[in-house]
This record gives C-alpha cells, structure tokens and sequence, in this order.
C-alpha cells in the first residue's frame, strides 16, 4: 500500500465531510456565480471560526464519551470577564489570559463533576451551563458591558496585509495544535482508548479521571478562545453570548465523523464539519433564503451526515468483502 | 431419525477474510451435536448465520427439510424455533425472570401486559428444569448458572425444536455444570436436538452424541462421540498433536525472594486473605466460581478499594490509587472478560497492544505510530497472533488471538507481576498450550505471575503453588508435591474447617 492510498484510507470519513462541502461549492455556484470567490472564502473562514474552535474542544469531550453543553455559558463567561477587565483599564494581554485561565477553571469544574462525582456528563454540563449562564448575568447584572478598548480588540480583529483577519490564523492554530494533541500525543491515544472501552483502559493503566479531566479542560479552553476573538470582533462583552453555541458545536463534531459513544472522530474532520455549517449558512445568506428555512436545511444536513456515515460503513464492509 | 438442521455449502466472508469455506453438515434430531473447532475456526460465525444474526451468506440453511433464511434472530426464534444461548447471556438486570423470557413478547390481554399469565407459563418451565428461582424473581439476582437456566426456558418459552449452546459451562460451577447437563438430557428425551459449542473436551464425551469439527473455516468430518478418542479429536481440531493438558515444560524458577506479598487484605467479596508471590514464581488461584479470587486481585491492583489489610511490592507498603499506579509500579492484571475488560473495541492490534507502554513510543512530544508498529509486530510474531496484521481490529479477531493480543499489551509494559484472571477462557487447545509457554517464558525472565483459574487441571499443572478460595477466604495453599484435584476440591468447596 502506497503512503497516497493509506492517508485515504484512514482519513476517509474527513474525505466524506470535505466531498459535501466541494457538494456545497458546486451548488451555490450554479445558483450564484459570485459564490466562488477568493473574498467569498474568506467569509466562510471567518464564519467558521467561533463554531470551527468551539468544536474543536468538543471533539475532545465528545471522543471520550461524555459531551460538554457548558461551552456556549463558558464563553459568554469569559467574554463578559474580559470585557469588565478591559473595560476597568486592565492590561489586554493580562486580561485575555486572565480570561482563558478562568475557562481553563470552568473546565476543570466540568471535568472534576464527571470524574470525581461521577456524574453524567449530559446533566452534570447541563447544570453547568445554567450555573456559568447565571454567573455572567450576575456580574453584568444583566447588561452588556460596552467600551471595550481596542488595544484589546486589535489582538484579534487585526486584518493582515492579505486581507485576512488574524483570528482565521489562530483558528488554524487552535486546529493544527488540537490535531496533533489528539493523533500525536500520549492524552491522544488515551482519549481514544478511553472512549472505545472505559474498563478496558481503566485496566490497562490508563488514569481515566486525568485524561477526562483534561478533556472538559481543553473543551472550556477553546470555548474560551473563541469567546475572546469574539469579544474583540463586536466590542462589547454581552451575558448572553453563546446561547445555544453548544448544538452547533456538537452538529459540526457530528458531520465530521465523531462517534457520539466517544472513541472515533478527528479534529479534521470536525474543522471540515464547521467550514461546512459555515459554506452552507453563507450561501443561503447570499441567495437571501429566510433565516427561518436555514435551520430547516441545516438540520436536514446533520440527520444526512448521520445516515451517510450507516451507509459507508455498509458500503465499506461490501468492498472488502470483495477483495 | 429425521434430520433437524442440514447445512449446505455455506460459504461467508468478513473483510479481508474467507471465513466459512463450502461448509455441509447435518444433525439429526434429538441428538446432540458438538460443534467443535479452535477460535477462529468459524463455529460461532456459524451458529450466528443458523440463528439470524448473520444475513449475509451464501449456500443454504434447511431446518427440518425446508430451506430457511432468517432476516433477524426474532425472526429465528419466532419463525424457525430455533434459539440460542449466548457465551455471555443476554440479561436485561433490572427486570425479573419472567420478562426477561418474554422480552419484546409478553403476553397481553386488551394492550396491557399480563404479569400474572406470565408468570405462571414461565413458573412451570422453570419447574420442568428442576430450578429453585422462580418468575418473580429480579434477574439481577441470578447466578451465572441460573442466567443460563434462564435463557434455556426462554428457549422453551418459545417452542424452540433447536437449542445451540456456546461455551454454556464458562462460567458455571461444577455442580451448575452437573444440572445443566441433567437439563441437556432431559430435552434430548424430549425431541429437542442440541448443537453444543465447548472448549471442554471432557464435556464433549459425556453429554454429545455426533461431534462436527471445524478448522479454518472448513469442515473437517462428522464423527460419532463413541468411536473416537480425545487425542483424536483434537488431532481433528488442530491438525497436529497437542498435548492439551496444561504442563510445565520447565523447572519451578521461584526464588527466596518475595515480590508481591498481601496481608489480611478484605474488601467487599473476602476477607483477610494473606499470600506472598516469590520473584520467578507461578502462583496458582482455585476456586468456584465467585470465591472472591477477581475481587481479591482488583483490590491488590488497586481497580477496587480495599477495606483493610496491606499489600507489600518488593518489601515496600503500597497504596495503589488506581490500575494506573499499579502498572507504574510494575503489576499488571490481565482481566477475566475481554470484550468488556479486555481490549479496546475501536482500536487495532496496534494501539491495543500500545496503550499500557505508551512511553516506550515516544520521540519528543510525540507517540510515534512506526515504534507503536514495530513493538506490535514484535509480539505478533512472537506471540504467534493470527491473522498476523498488526492493523487489523482486535475486535474482529477470535478469542484466543485477542487474549494474545492482550498478553502482548502487559508484556510490552515491561511489568514484573502479573495477574492472569481466566487467561484460558474460551480459548482454544492449540492457542491454551501457547498462552502457557508464554506465562512459562515470563516467570522464567525474573517475574511473577498469579494465574486465577477455575479449570482445576490447568492450575494445577501450571503452578508452582496453588492458594485456594473458598466465599472469600483463604481456605488453603499447596506446594506442587502435595498437589491433587482431590486436595485442591476439598479446599475449594470449604476446606476441613467446614466439616
């Protein structure tokens, strides 16, 4: 077997993801040539980036079997935290820190409920996300807290020479990193051990509780990320950002190939799950179909994600017969 | 007599593998037919295409003359009558016994279940199988042998004609066993006819009638029980002779030196057990089923907490908090059920053989996948696991070659002691006699291993020592020279403190 054909074969349910998206491309383009564009790539790049992050660290929850619903409430958290620091004088880079550590913590609070309570982790973020939710309303009483400098909003809103923004490069960054952290390293291994078979990695040496608890910390983390880069796009730090970022997150993960048991799925393939949401949501922004239609087609496309994966696998299954 | 089930050409194949090659065979009714083979010969992708899990294959199944082809196992039980009793039985917990057999089929009357109807029906198949358990009873419960009481009234429950038993004494003890084959009997008298799938050959002689041999996916021949021996039909099995009796082909390795040493441990399931393990010692563990002999090795590992006592490695107290401090400190345990303790279902030979030793793997920051390949291949070879590919799912592979792959993963981890729960359960011969040259090779490296065992030749002819349990207790140890099935029972049913 050739190095081609085995980057194919282990990365096929990616190839799948990034087939639909090409799919997607086509489409809009027949529909409206101006779809296929550099500036029009660009778009759903950046569209992509809050959801692409946030998935990201849900990849990592998710793999090990459990699910983090606490993302969106962790990033309005964070979002409203940096603001009233940026907002009260702090430095930026100080308080963007501040701010990834505090998700980093909410994280940990995740991950200590799945592990030491051993509560499940549906209803334990479930609990989470009303509580980090109730946080933000209670520190802002409620009320967006504007001003926010733009010695803070340059870190990430900056547009580089190319045109791109910098924060379609951290997106990148955050993907590359979280990809090889999964594929490459030893918590990579353990969270697909851990997610194929709990006891049996239990048995075999694996400490479970850390490797869980460093999942809900890297999910929070890039929760919190994508919280920061957008507080520096709208400038203001409002309590009740994030509602319901936790599904999109989830339906990206899902059409990127992650096994909702835990154990199977990429980083990859997640990333591609996002751009894909994103291409679809700007191509019907561009042929100006109601919002109300959007949710229509974007659920449709999850539930045909979801049955795709039933048939490859069959289709696998019959190929190899064959051979 | 009539033939019950004909097989006719059945050919199936599994990615990658041709598993099932032109297999035709009959059984008559009410006999009882073994269907025996090594793990991997293609039995139970067999029993699984006669009851409807497999949907996929080519050549023809006829039951009772007519040609049959299941599209789901409900379809099997309701339409063909035909039932099987798995290796691990289906027991939904929760419910009583009673729902349990009528599962998905529970008589009704105007929409609502009627309990009482039920109850009664399944009360008196439980009477007709002389069991102490009733209906009513929460199937939680149940001992492994009443599990597999259960699910042969649920059998009966439906009017099967045909029952396949797979592996049904693994986990049973001796005297389930004894009542299990008094039932076996019994449906015999009653026209039912019995496909028995068992690594005890022993079992074979006393209950079957016919034996069909499988190896490698072919059939080998059918051949009356009464005329062939036990050397001849495992030259049948494995097409070689092998002396299928665990023996040591080595002298006793242990030393003065005492590696792992445990003091009145209790826990949940014993209490006050002390044992020492000497560095290059065989440590036997005999018991019935549910002794508390996996507990007790939990506990030591640290998987279970302990409610008292001391564990000692290398004369040093510890404490350890989880497997994973266990395997830092060099003690492994090899758990009793694979599929669910064992190894992991997603993951290849490759990772499954990888994840205890992950450091070994390293370059920088990095596991690198080609040193994971390399050490998998290593013990593939090693090992002797088949199919020898390291990318293969160890979920895909048979019994025996994913306790190998297993045993790979602990001798990758560079362990000292090792605690082997069952390692020979639904393992085949070829593969039994294998995996005892590999705890031989292990002890004989400086290390130690226990070896818990209910197969009471086994342990007896693999130990250097055999520690017997009885309902939790320590209730006796053996040097080799004393060693005898008769001694090691006594102990194993209560010992002299009992009498």
């Amino acid at each position: 077997m050739n190095k081609v054909q085995k980057t194919i074969n282990n990365n096929k349910r990616e190839l799948v993801t990034l087939l639909g998206i090409f799919l997607i491309y086509i489409f809009f383009t027949i529909m409206d040539s101006s779809y296929l564009s550099w500036a029009n790539f660009l778009l759903i790049l950046q569209q992509s980036t809050i959801n692409g992050i946030i998935a990201t660290g849900m990849t990592f929850a998710i793999m090990t079997g459990g699910i983090d619903l606490s993302v969106g409430a962790a990033y309005g958290i964070v979002i409203v935290a940096i603001a009233e620091m940026t907002v009260a004088g702090w430095n930026p880079v100080l308080s963007l820190i501040i701010g990834l550590l505090l998700g980093c913590g909410l994280g940990l609070i995740n991950g200590l409920l799945v592990t030491k309570l051993k509560l499940q982790p549906f209803i334990a973020t479930l609990g989470t996300l009303d509580v980090f939710r109730g946080i933000a309303y209670v520190v802002t009483g409620g009320v967006p807290v504007v001003g926010v400098p733009n010695s803070y909003r340059g870190i990430f809103n900056a547009k580089l020479p190319n045109g791109i923004y910098v924060y379609v490069f951290v997106f990148l960054g955050v993907a590359i990193i979280m990809g090889i952290v999964l594929s490459k390293t030893r918590l990579g291994n353990y969270l697909y051990a851990v997610g194929g078979n709990e006891e049996a990695a239990r048995l075999s040496g694996v400490n479970i509780d850390w490797v869980k608890i460093r999942a809900y910390i890297i999910c929070a983390f890039c929760a919190s990320l994508a919280g920061a880069i957008s507080l520096s796009n709208l400038g203001s730090g409002n309590p009740k950002a994030g509602e319901g970022y936790e599904l999109e997150a989830i339906a990206a993960c899902a059409i990127g190939g992650s096994r909702m048991a835990g154990g199977k799925g990429s980083v990859l393939g997640t990333v591609f799950g996002a751009l894909l949401l994103a291409a679809l949501k700007v191509g019907m922004i561009i042929l100006n179909i109601n919002t109300f239609y959007q949710y229509i087609v974007t659920g449709a496309i999850i539930v045909i994600a979801a049955f795709f994966e039933v048939i490859q696998n069959r289709l696998e299954s019959r190929i190899k017969k064959r051979d | 007599m009539s033939e019950a089930i004909r097989f006719e050409k059945i050919n199936k194949y599994f990615p990658g593998a041709h598993v099932l090659k032109d297999v035709s065979f009959s059984v008559d009714q009410g006999e009882v037919h073994a269907l025996l083979g090594e793990n991997g010969a293609g039995k139970s992708t067999l029993l699984n295409i006669l009851h409807g899990i497999y949907t996929e294959y080519d050549g023809e199944v006829r039951l009772f003359g007519e040609t049959v082809h299941f599209k789901n196992p409900n379809d099997a039980i309701m339409e063909g009558k035909i039932s099987k009793v798995h290796q691990e039985t289906n027991v939904v917990k929760d419910i009583s016994v009673g729902e349990n057999v009528a599962l998905g089929h529970e008589p009704s009357r105007a929409g609502f279940v009627s309990r009482g109807e039920l109850n009664k029906k399944v009360n008196a198949i439980l009477k007709q199988l002389g069991c102490t358990f009733r209906s009513e009873t929460k199937a939680g419960q149940l001992s492994a042998g009443e599990m597999q009481m259960m699910a042969i009234a649920k059998a009966l429950y439906y009017d099967s004609k045909i029952i396949s038993l797979d592996e049904p004494t693994a986990s049973l003890s001796m005297k389930e066993t004894e009542n299990l084959f008094r039932v076996i009997g019994e449906l015999k008298k009653k026209g039912i006819t019995i496909l028995y799938v068992s690594h005890r050959l022993e079992e074979i002689f006393q209950i079957c009638d016919r034996a069909t041999i499988l190896r490698d996916g072919s059939l080998i021949g059918t051949v009356k029980v009464a005329d062939v021996d036990r050397a001849s039909l495992i030259r049948m099995m494995v097409g070689r002779d092998v002396d299928a009796l665990a023996t040591r082909t080595k002298p006793c390795m242990a030393t003065e030196e005492v590696l792992l040493k445990v003091e009145n441990l209790s826990g949940e399931k014993f209490r006050d057990v002390s044992f020492e393990l000497h560095r290059g010692e065989i440590l036997g563990f005999s018991g019935l089923v549910g002794a508390g002999r996996t507990e007790l090795m939990r506990a030591v590992c640290g998987v279970d907490h302990r409610k008292g006592g001391k564990v000692f490695l290398r004369g040093k107290e510890m404490h350890f908090k989880n497997s994973s401090d266990a395997l830092k400190n060099g003690i492994g345990l090899l758990p009793e059920d694979r599929k669910t303790q064992g190894f992991l279902n997603l993951s290849t030979n490759i990772d499954n053989m990888a994840i205890s030793s992950l450091k070994k793997y390293m370059t920088g920051w990095f596991v690198d996948t080609a040193k994971k390949r390399k050490n998998c291949e290593k013990y593939i070879e090693l090992l002797d696991v088949h199919p020898p590919k390291p990318d293969t799912l160890t979920a895909n592979m048979s019994g025996g070659n994913q306790q190998k792959v297993i045993i790979g993963r602990w001798l990758s981890a560079d362990v000292d002691v090792l605690i082997f729960d069952e390692p020979t359960k639904g393992v085949d011969v070829g593969a039994r006699v294998e995996i005892y040259r590999l705890i031989e090779e292990f002890v004989e490296q400086g290390k130690a291993a226990i070896v818990i065992s209910s197969d009471l030749p086994e342990v007896l002819g693999i130990s250097d020592r055999i520690v017997v349990m009885y309902e939790g207790r320590k209730t006796g140890e053996i040097e080799r020279s004393q060693m005898s099935e008769e001694l090691a029972m006594e102990y194993a049913m209560g010992g002299k403190q009992h009498e």
